[in-house]
């Protein structure tokens, strides 16, 4: 599985440069640029959701490791947890979320964003489906 | 007191089988062990595997809110569900459960509640708040996620209803049990992968008026963007028929979880009962549940409760008395008080004191009441702590003073 993405070296430091989302089987998705990833939900999962009612996004500053339960998203009496689908440091939590959590219903790929984070271990990202692989996994009973 | 109704319920439980309500066959109960439910220790065996999914009901043995909110916790995070559903039900002395998302201060009157003993908790699932005492019976469905489903859940509850006691009721669009336009049910859910549960409250024989009184909401003056309850009249499973009795409920419920397909959710009848695992009485210890205590003390930690609230704030006036103003003022005159609270922790306090509190001296206390404040837990204690800061100033103001500092009581103890 290669993701499309650019791997660069660089003076000893690596980073991605990513051209496309890549999802995790958690219906997530995460945009790298550098070593900052923006990261929100699926179109499917808000869809299944229903309308969101009340997001509770980690604080700047939190250390979150891959798959750990960082947050939640409120809607129709159920909580639903949020994964991190990458390890790092969250430097950025969307307020415009928080203040109208149906911004996540309306754009959950531009402004309905929910947090970045500062990656420390970028190789992870070659564990996550690419945006035609996420839609193959759709199509199948395992989500 | 839990030991003899665990004991009574074995016994009752056990002769329930064996005459087998209106059934003509006895019925074989599970043998009733209890067992180290760590997730190494639960393979599932061999023939479960080849039978498909089977089903346990789990009672637990305790009252407490904080260890049963631990021990639903700790199943939904280490228990394998693929092969195996549960339905766990439980029963708590007097307390108020608030939603993961809602603000405790606006939910409840948190001062009376621990004037009467009532324990304030915040679960992990989303929905409103309600009541709990021993009149109360929760229950908890767990499944995997892509099982998940409260319809099916709730129709089984319905249907052991009618089966028992012919008690028709139904399910309103926001998937409460209702008989009428009353409420007997109320749902939340939490949703992970690969776990999932619903759970429900079911009022078999609650105490209404204590009920009333401990959600008694009234114009706070708070403002904030936490998930609010939507208020529903309820009534008691008992006051529609006299019959209905927690045990018996236990019971019925749990034998109609057990004859439901679990994926289907057709009823299988009661030769399918026989296929499942039956009924386990549940001991919530660390020993039984390696980490329990862990959990049990996060969910009963001020953090968690308290803290843990979206942010808010609250903003209360009060009308000088008289003899504060200056005798040429005919007009009434209002302090306005804004508290900001973040993280259950006061943020920044905004006071607005007409100019004829302040008089030509000024009121000293001003930035000693912000500076005081700033940082404490939004709680009684803070404020006790901002009268002794008060009353150490150096002011002929002392009334001035006081009357502020009665106000700030005021909007802290009486939300």
């Amino acid at each position: 599985m290669t993701p499309s993405s650019f791997y660069h070296e660089n003076g000893g430091r690596k980073f991605f440069q990513n051209v496309e989302r890549m999802y995790t089987n958690k219906h997530e998705w995460i945009l790298i640029d550098g070593k900052t990833g923006t990261v929100g939900i699926s179109h499917y999962a808000q869809d299944a959701l229903g309308d969101v009612v009340y997001a509770q996004l980690p604080d700047v500053g939190t250390e979150v490791l891959k798959k750990d339960e960082c947050g939640a998203l409120e809607s129709v009496k159920a909580a639903s947890e949020l994964y991190c689908p990458l390890s790092g440091r969250v430097i950025e939590k969307n307020a415009a979320v928080e203040e109208t959590p149906a911004l996540i219903n309306q754009s959950c790929y531009e402004k309905g964003w929910l947090f970045k984070i500062e990656l420390t271990n970028p190789d992870e990202l070659k564990e996550l489906m690419t945006e035609s692989e996420y839609e193959n996994f759709l199509k199948t009973d395992a989500h | 007191m839990a030991q003899n109704f665990v004991q009574g319920s074995i016994v009752k439980l056990q002769r329930i089988a064996i005459t087998g309500m209106k059934r003509n066959k006895p019925l074989a109960l599970s043998s009733m062990k209890f067992c180290n439910y760590s997730s190494s220790a639960q393979q599932g065996s061999e023939e479960a595997k080849v039978a498909g999914t089977v089903k346990s009901v789990f009672i637990s043995q305790s009252n407490d809110i904080f260890t049963n909110l631990a021990l639903e916790d700790w199943l939904y995070r280490n228990f394998d569900f693929t092969n195996h559903h549960i339905l766990l039900l439980w029963q708590n002395s007097p307390a108020v459960v608030i939603g993961r998302h809602q603000n405790p201060w606006l939910e409840a009157n948190t001062a009376v509640l621990s004037e009467h003993g009532i324990e304030i908790a915040r679960r992990n699932s989303g929905g409103g708040t309600v009541y709990h005492d021993r009149g109360n019976l929760n229950l908890t469905f767990f499944t995997p996620r892509e099982h998940y489903s409260r319809k099916n859940n709730l129709q089984l509850i319905c249907r052991a209803l009618l089966r028992e006691w012919g008690l028709k009721t139904e399910i309103s669009p926001r998937e409460d049990i209702v008989s009428g336009n009353y409420k007997i049910s109320g749902t939340a859910a939490k949703l992970g992968r690969p776990n999932a549960y619903h759970h429900c409250t079911l009022l078999v024989d609650v105490d209404k008026v204590k009920l009333g009184h401990a959600l008694h909401k009234h114009n706070k003056g708070i403002k904030t963007n936490a998930t609010q309850s939507i208020p529903s009249p309820v009534m008691n499973l008992c006051d529609l028929n006299s019959h209905v009795k927690m045990e018996k409920l236990l019971a019925s419920i749990g034998w109609e979880y057990l004859r439901t397909d679990p994926y289907s959710a057709e009823d299988k009848g009661e030769d399918f009962i026989g296929k499942q695992r039956g009924f386990q009485f549940i001991n919530p210890t660390d020993q039984w549940f390696p980490g329990l205590e862990k959990l049990r003390a996060e969910f009963a930690s001020w953090g968690w409760r308290f803290g843990k609230s979206p942010k808010f704030n609250v903003t209360r006036t009060f009308r000088v008395p008289r003899e504060l103003l200056s005798k040429d003022e005919l007009t009434d005159q209002e302090l306005s008080i804004t508290i900001d609270v973040n993280k259950g922790v006061v943020e920044d306090v905004l006071l607005t004191v007409p100019p004829r509190l302040a008089a030509a001296k000024g009121f000293s206390g001003q930035a000693q009441v912000v500076t005081s404040l700033r940082g404490q837990q939004f709680s009684e204690e803070a404020i006790t702590m901002l009268q002794k800061a008060l009353s150490e100033l150096e002011s002929p103001e002392q009334t001035r003073n006081e009357f502020v500092v009665h106000c700030m009581r005021q909007v802290v103890t009486s939300i």
